[in-house]
């Protein structure tokens, strides 16, 4: 099966500045693609060029079966305006947007999909509920229900898991899996290691002018996080202390 | 109160005023929701003041027509947006700096030409409007504008919604998202027009805020926003007229906003968002 992206020789930065140069990596279909970096090291300009809101200073992203006219997304939660005067269903409704009647509302089918997504995501019965009154995971339940009516065969998901209690970790990430399991692929920037990383297949690892891409306990490996300057060698013995395979896992 | 009503109605200048009031209200209502919603109030106070210069210079070189006004207005606000949103994505100003710098230019600039003009310029009418004035031009002004205003709005409603609650979402779902955000700002810069001309440079962000604000606290959905935010501006403008009637002297622009005022005021007293307190602004944890 050809990957849902291809990556050729990607070199990033601004002006003087080079994030990281010389990444390949192909993100096949049912694949869950963990991004891992310092701050600075490129992690948010990586999921910008993605999207296709900026331009790489050189390599190429091809996509080997056509370029998907949406890639689910995920912002950061806190980049969102809580206090916007609309249902937790029309959130979730705005997934499907670009097919809508501009002068008509939502079809019986649409309807449907929008009460199947927020199932999915746990809030069914938050459904009618004004935003402002939602807690910062239920926010988050919300707008995974959004990603979920985008219906898309790539998704990218930023710092999804940063603002939320453990309990809707584990509904999120077992929606995560749900979507590997339908072939969709997904890309997770992730600020910390954390259990998640059990879940994904490959790691993506920023920092120091690098990109080191393969599978998680391949990348994330006490050696690489220091030399990429994510972690200093004491916070490296502690973090991986008890382990004889030197990985994650 | 009938027979206050069937005299005030008599008048041919108050039925004007009506008519001209309840169709700019249904064309300013949307257009201050939005600007409520994408934190823009106080930069729809800012492009009234930046309207100016074009319709000085409007006015002094080819009198005080509806034609003028349109193409001055709309020349000084429209560059005054695109030099504002050009300035922020290139420079360190973000974009409530560079519109703050540039309105100001503007103004000054106006003011320069008024004063420069000498006294054949109605200053009071450039500050409070004419509402008792309204000419056949203004109508068709202000119906053509209502026109343009809630077509566009039917057709970029959804991509409007999305932009303003969640930008960055929006900004990675379309190629070009600046469509939508200059669109906006063209909306507003022409009701700005269709209200300068009857409520004064001074009044005519008021029409558009107060009522938005106001529904702001009793509603919890956009349709109720969008739908509270138009009663409350017929309001304003009916009360406002007939207090501009019964009291005379009293001119209709400042009446009709200060009825605004009093229904803001009110709304903040006794609205469930306001401060009989349903809403935190800290979310829950």
């Amino acid at each position: 099966m050809p990957p849902i992206v291809s990556i050729e020789n990607l070199f990033l930065g601004f002006g003087d500045v080079t994030l990281f140069d010389g990444l390949n990596c192909d993100v096949e279909p049912g694949s869950i693609l963990a991004v891992v970096g310092a701050n600075g090291s490129g992690k948010s300009t990586f999921v910008k060029t993605l999207l296709g809101l900026q331009s790489p200073m050189d390599g190429r992203i091809e996509w080997p079966v056509g370029k998907p006219a949406e890639i689910g997304y995920l912002a950061q939660l806190t980049e969102f305006d809580r206090r916007f005067p609309i249902r937790v269903r029309d959130l979730a409704a705005m997934g499907a947007w670009q097919g809508f009647n501009p002068f008509a509302g939502l079809n019986k089918t649409t309807r449907n999909r929008v009460d199947a997504a927020l199932e999915m995501a746990g809030i069914l019965d938050l459904a009618d509920h004004p935003l402002h009154t939602l807690s910062g995971g239920q926010l988050q339940r919300a707008l995974f229900s959004r990603v979920i009516m985008q219906d898309a065969p790539l998704i990218l998901l930023d710092e999804p898991f940063s603002a939320v209690d453990q309990y809707t970790e584990q509904h999120l990430l077992s929606v995560i899996e749900t979507w590997q399991s339908e072939g969709r692929a997904v890309i997770m920037v992730l600020h910390d290691l954390s259990a998640v990383l059990d879940h994904c297949t490959h790691a993506l690892l920023l920092g120091n002018g690098r990109a080191s891409f393969g599978t998680v306990d391949d990348i994330l490996t006490p050696d690489r996080l220091i030399a990429q300057g994510y972690m200093s060698s004491s916070q490296a013995s502690w973090m991986f202390r008890g382990q004889s395979n030197g990985g994650m896992r | 109160m009938f027979e206050l009503t069937s005299e005030m109605f008599s008048y041919a200048f108050m039925r004007r005023a009506f008519v001209v009031t309840t169709i700019l209200s249904a064309s300013v209502a949307p257009v201050g929701a939005f600007l409520v919603l994408r934190r823009l109030s106080l930069a729809g106070e800012a492009m009234a003041h930046a309207i100016t210069p074009g319709v000085v210079i409007g006015f002094v070189t080819a009198g005080l027509s509806v034609t003028s006004l349109l193409f001055g207005g709309l020349i000084a606000g429209l560059g005054v947006a695109v030099l504002t949103a050009y300035l922020a994505r290139n420079t360190i100003l973000r974009s409530d700096a560079s519109l703050a710098s540039l309105y100001l230019i503007a103004l000054a600039i106006g003011i320069f030409i008024l004063s420069a003009a000498g006294s054949a310029v109605p200053l009071k009418s450039f500050l409070f409007g004419s509402i008792l004035g309204v000419d056949d031009a203004s109508m068709i002004l202000v119906g053509g504008v209502a026109t343009v205003t809630l077509l566009t709005f039917a057709l970029i409603l959804r991509p409007l919604i999305m932009s303003t609650c969640d930008p960055v979402f929006f900004e990675s779902q379309v190629k070009r998202p600046w469509i939508v955000d200059q669109g906006f700002m063209f909306l507003l810069v022409l009701n700005l027009l269709a209200a300068f001309k009857t409520l004064g440079t001074l009044m005519a962000v008021g029409l558009m805020i107060l009522p938005a604000t106001a529904a702001r606290y009793w509603s919890g959905t956009i349709t109720a926003q969008l739908g509270l935010g138009f009663i409350f501006s017929l309001l304003s403008c009916w009360l406002g007229l007939t207090l501009s009637y019964v009291l005379p002297e009293t001119p209709s622009g400042p009446a009709i906003v200060l009825v605004a005022g009093a229904i803001f005021v009110l709304s903040a007293l006794f609205g469930p968002l306001g401060l009989r307190g349903q809403f935190s602004a800290t979310p829950k944890s």
